[in-house]
């Protein structure tokens, strides 16, 4: 037996917008099942790359794939298999919510009413209201409603959670976890991008930094905690000359030493050890301070 | 039973999961037949990935600590005393740990410390039976 094809497939994914260049050489792989982060900065490629996926645009070079499927040649397929929150978005203004919904749902094989009444009361919406006169937040509430509710294979998710109000975010993200993950677990995978890093933190597996169209690192998330960390020294007189070049970045102020490091933690915990300092200490990175580090270092 | 999680930890949130559950049940702070929270509600109130708890749970199942009782939850077994003297060694081996490191600051030799380990053992030895006398008399 071969396994199952990855959820998404992107290799040597290159697009650009007349002669600059949105997207450079980016491949990722996200297994079923898996929650992916894709962090960059506004500007960065996220959207360009999502957009590829959907078919709303088309590599210019290499190659796309979900569940094994090219989205070009099988757009009605992949767009079977996925839900997609934008970051704008749109609705017929003239329509009810509960119209809305119901036009969505015509285009879906299968339509989970328990789910959406149950987010329905989670939100407080009220079906009759036309969608021209709803926040900006809740309008992001019905899109995720209208990607919950086909219980497709993948979520795709596009800063979804920019422009809202702190409860709004956190809701947005319960949701996910509780009423999408819900589902069969290797058959619910989620792409999300954003730069809200911290809000996804618990939620993302895996993910790719990305910048002015290239990825930066990719990494799985316990991993990536395990391997960044900052450790602070303190000394007795004014911290010797070290060779502190595998450290990402270095902060000094007085008998003090700040280091940021990838991968070479336990050997500058060494090198400072042996300088015996009068105070030492560690502790890892979230997800967006590496994010921060890999992009200003 | 009140889980939480820390990124700033390094530690593999899974594994949190696993070693908070473990600690409460190895000092009593959960007791057996006591149930833990349901996959779904923790995920959401942590707002940690559902497969991190379920897989976190499915290692507390593995290891004998927790039950799964169809359409019930999850409960702390009553028998699990193997893992209590696991993580009863750990707990002692923090400890250890900081006192080699103290010797090592306070340039204390390998056997020296060792032999200090052995005499402090006889010396507590000697009042633990002298209190056990006197409780007798």
């Amino acid at each position: 037996m071969t396994s199952p094809a990855p959820a998404i497939h992107i290799e040597n994914l290159s697009y650009a917008y007349g002669r600059s260049e949105a997207v450079h050489d980016l491949s990722l792989t996200v297994q079923p099942g898996r929650c992916y982060g894709l962090f960059g900065r506004n500007g960065a490629g996220k959207t360009t790359t999502m957009k590829c996926l959907l078919n709303l645009l088309h590599p210019q070079r290499g190659q796309v794939r979900v569940f094994g499927l090219d989205p070009t040649k099988h757009e009605v397929e992949v767009k079977r298999l996925l839900s997609y929150v934008p970051d704008q978005v749109a609705f017929y203004p003239w329509m009810s919510v509960r119209e809305t919904l119901d036009y969505l749902a015509s285009f879906r094989p299968q339509w989970n009413r328990k789910i959406e009444q149950e987010l329905f009361d989670r939100f407080g919406l009220d079906p009759a209201q036309r969608t021209a006169s709803l926040s900006k937040g809740q309008r992001t509430q019905v899109a995720l409603i209208a990607a919950i509710c086909p219980e497709t294979d993948l979520l795709v998710l596009d800063e979804p959670t920019s422009g809202l109000d702190p409860i709004v975010r956190r809701e947005f993200i319960q949701t996910v976890i509780g009423a999408y993950q819900q589902g069969i677990p290797g058959k619910r995978t989620i792409l999300v991008s954003t730069h809200l890093i911290t809000e996804f933190e618990g939620l993302i597996d895996e993910f790719t930094i990305i910048d002015r169209g290239r990825v930066v690192l990719t990494q799985d998330s316990d991993h990536a905690r395990q391997s960044h960390q900052k450790i602070r020294a303190r000394f007795a007189q004014a911290p010797p000359e070290l060779d502190l070049t595998t450290a990402l970045r270095v902060r000094r102020e007085g008998r003090e030493l700040e280091l940021i490091a990838n991968g070479t933690g336990l050997q500058l915990m060494e090198l400072l050890r042996s300088h015996n300092p009068e105070e030492l200490s560690t502790e890892s990175l979230t997800l967006e301070e590496i994010f921060v580090a890999t992009l200003k270092s | 039973m009140l889980l939480q999680v820390n990124f700033k930890s390094g530690l593999p949130i899974y594994l949190q999961l696993v070693d908070q559950v473990k600690a409460a049940a190895a000092s009593g702070a959960l007791r057996p037949g006591e149930a833990l929270p349901s996959i779904r509600p923790l995920a959401e109130d942590l707002r940690v990935n559902r497969n991190t708890v379920a897989k976190a749970y499915s290692e507390l199942e593995s290891l004998g600590v927790i039950e799964t009782l169809p359409g019930r939850g999850c409960f702390l077994k009553e028998n699990h005393s193997a893992l209590r003297k696991e993580v009863r060694r750990k707990l002692l081996i923090v400890e250890i740990d900081q006192a080699i490191v103290q010797a090592h600051h306070l340039q204390v030799p390998r056997d020296e410390f060792l032999e200090l380990i052995r005499q402090r053992i006889d010396v507590l030895d000697v009042k633990r039976r002298s209190n056990e006398n006197h409780k007798e008399d």
